[in-house]
């Protein structure tokens, strides 16, 4: 205050002497200038940058306040938008690493020799449709002659009903194989012993249950030495239990039963084409593809130029194949993203140019007083971004919510991670600065007189 | 050297259909320290003229020079300090911002100039206590009456320490009471060597400006001591408002 007394003092003497002297009134001192003023200094202008970066948060704020159901709707278009599409890559992400987890359990180091190649949806399917299938020929050619293998394990499966007296079971996977299975398979024994070499040769009616059917059908009895029925006639004794193996895409993998290959085929059918599980010594997975290729390509007599009418097949080349699909659906999430952001960009921009509108005299008048057209620009865009920020932060708390629901009820885990929450975060406040350009910038550019006389 | 020049100023507002002159050739000059009114009926294009002064408007042709500089040779944004560091703005309707609080509106000019919270305090308060208004600093202009929203109109067009101050119908919407008490806030200002216009319709004030220029249809019909204008004025208007300008000009010399 001193210096504007001294500033009022030495000019009045100056520019009005017979004035001054009559100088009397409320206060001694009036803070007008007879001078001319100096400029703004750069450090002024550094710290009227902040001075209007905090009025115009203020101002935002205030906004959207006294027009709460305006802000509301906004608000709600951009976070159901925002929540959709945190929910596609949430699920997405969360499809992929469960199906990452699941073949894990078929093991880092195991082939699997097939006449389908596994996960490849391209336009081989006739051509591999004709292929022979893989059959115990194969099996007993690797048996003869694949030296690197640490075990082979032929299987096939297929479903059918599982029945004890009154009980029935149905849609339970049988599988026939031999007793490599379960060191090529990720199972564990839980009671009694697997299919042994001798079932396999003499085709006996041993047989080992998941531990679906063996709650089902020996609820707190032993199950050795019970019997069941698999399909319309096959009888057979259970010698042992595998241990819970959970869920995979939803359905239980524990409503199995394994019977010794040889008595598999007998029954349902000896054409029917096999699985080959190789298991390969740790870091000799390559070596292990190239000698079973060779040996198949030798026992099936194919000539050199002759391409493989089978596959080997192995966890990263199927993940691979998952891959390009989620990598669609993925797309797809990123298609349906842009057309809710456009569309919730168009409502911030509509309630932009309506509070344009209705704030046009305020604008003036903040024009008249001074303010910059980067003023009343950043005034509009920092609403704009508020709403656009808001949305983003509700639709993040939609989306989580409805991972979380996912994570609960389905087998697919579903979290949203940090870079999802930052990058909704900044994605929609990029949203609303983008779509709140042209309304801020119709306002800044407005001139001060017609702004003031607008009704 | 003046601080406005206005060098043949003409306004012409294009309406599509016509064009329609609100200022013809205005050319005259203030000093640094005068205290004008601008009289005229409305129409008269004085607000217009006000505006330009003002740096709200551009004329359409002729020269501005406020302090020496050719306003219409600026950018946007010196304009906009111009408006900031030099112009004290008092509007015929106020035009405060609605939401913001008597102290928040007179604060608003100081923002634009990168003053710390502290000091725009200070100086707002100031502002509001010459215009004894410090009572009322807290309430919205719709808690205010007209009188006192012209006092916090007042306020924040001074506390930006203008080289000019302009009002428009200083008293217009105000009593008889309220208005005198205005007046005697701007002779007061002049008196300490501040450079003063305002716009109005009413003889009376003009009457006791040091100066007045009287427009009529766009151009500047006379231009002299506020007494001789305001009679010349009311000479054309007829004997009633000649008994009413002698009440008035009594009532201020026994003041």
């Amino acid at each position: 205050m001193s210096d504007l007394s001294a500033k009022g003092g030495s000019n009045v003497s100056a520019a009005a002497g017979s004035g001054s002297a009559a100088g009397v009134g409320p206060g001694a001192l009036l803070p007008l200038r007879t001078s001319r003023p100096k400029g703004i200094s750069w450090w002024r202008k550094f710290l009227r940058f902040f001075a209007e970066l905090r009025d115009a948060i203020v101002q935002a704020a205030h906004s959207l306040i006294s027009h709460k159901l305006r802000a509301l709707l906004t608000i709600s278009g951009i976070s159901i938008g925002i929540a959709t599409v945190i929910g596609i890559f949430t699920v997405v992400a969360g499809m992929q690493t469960s199906f990452a987890r699941q073949l894990s359990a078929l093991g880092p180091n195991t082939l699997y020799v097939h006449k389908w190649a596994w996960g490849v949806n391209n336009n081989q399917w006739w051509k591999m449709r004709n292929r022979p299938a893989v059959g115990q020929f194969d099996w007993h050619a690797l048996e003869a002659n694949a030296r690197m293998p640490l075990a082979i394990a032929p299987s096939a499966a297929t479903q059918a009903v599982v029945g004890q007296g009154e009980k029935e079971l149905k849609n339970v996977d049988v599988r026939g194989t031999t007793e490599a299975f379960l060191e090529a398979g990720g199972w564990q024994l839980k009671r009694g012993r697997f299919i042994s070499q001798i079932d396999h040769d003499l085709g006996t009616d041993a047989c080992v249950i998941g531990a679906d059917l063996e709650d089902a059908f020996f609820k707190g009895r032993d199950p050795i030495g019970g019997t069941l029925k698999v399909g319309p006639t096959v009888r057979c004794t259970v010698v042992g239990s595998m241990v819970r193996k959970g869920t995979a895409f939803g359905r239980s993998q524990d409503v199995t039963i394994v019977l010794p290959l040889s008595s598999f085929l007998r029954s349902f059918g000896t054409k029917r084409g096999l699985i080959i599980a190789v298991v390969a010594p740790a870091g000799k997975v390559m070596e292990t593809e190239d000698e079973i290729i060779g040996v198949l390509r030798n026992a099936r007599h194919l000539a050199p130029g002759q391409e493989d009418n089978f596959s080997v097949n192995r966890q990263d080349k199927i993940l691979q194949g998952f891959n390009q699909t989620m990598m669609a659906v993925f797309l797809v999430g990123i298609v349906v993203g842009i057309i809710t952001a456009i569309t919730a960009g168009i409502g911030i921009m509509n309630i932009l140019l309506v509070s344009v509108k209705e704030r046009t005299r305020e604008i003036g008048i903040r024009r008249a007083l001074g303010a910059r057209r980067s003023t009343i620009l950043f005034q509009f865009l920092a609403e704009a971004v508020m709403v656009a920020a808001l949305g983003g932060f509700v639709g993040l708390a939609l989306g989580a919510l409805g991972a979380g629901a996912v994570e609960v009820l389905s087998p697919v885990p579903a979290t949203v991670n940090p870079q999802v929450v930052i990058g909704g975060l900044v994605g929609s406040s990029l949203l609303g600065a983008i779509f709140g350009l042209w309304p801020a910038m119709t306002a800044a550019f407005l001139p001060p007189i017609e702004a003031l006389r607008y009704e | 050297m003046a601080l406005i020049e206005l060098d043949h100023i003409v306004k012409t507002y294009d309406l599509g259909l016509s064009k329609v002159p609100a200022l013809r050739d205005i050319h005259f000059s203030i000093e640094r320290g005068e205290f004008v009114a601008i009289v005229g009926q409305s129409g008269s294009g004085k607000s217009t003229l006000m505006n330009i002064i003002g740096c709200l408007d551009v004329p359409t042709s002729g020269h501005y020079r406020l302090g020496g500089r050719n306003v219409g040779e600026l950018s946007d944004d010196e304009l906009a300090d111009v408006r900031n560091l030099e112009i004290g703005f008092v509007f015929q309707s106020f035009q405060l911002l609605p939401r913001a609080s008597a102290l928040e509106n007179v604060e608003l000019p100081l923002i634009y100039r990168g003053l710390p919270k502290k000091e725009r305090r200070e100086r707002a308060i100031a502002a509001l206590e010459l215009t004894q208004l410090a009572d009322r600093m807290t309430h919205r202009p719709a808690e205010l009456s007209g009188g006192q929203r012209q006092r916090v109109a007042i306020a924040r067009a001074l506390v930006t320490e203008p080289s000019l101050l302009l009002a428009d119908e200083p008293t217009g919407n105000l009593d008889s009471r309220t208005g005198e008490d205005i007046v005697q806030l701007f002779l007061e200002l002049h008196r300490k060597g501040n450079t003063i216009i305002l716009v109005t319709h009413e003889p009376k004030l003009a009457a006791r400006c040091p100066r007045a220029v009287r427009i009529v249809d766009g151009l500047v019909v006379a231009d002299g001591p506020g007494r001789a204008v305001a009679m010349a004025n009311a000479e054309a208007l007829g004997a009633e408002a000649v008994a009413q300008l002698l009440a008035a000009q009594q009532a201020a010399e026994a003041r």
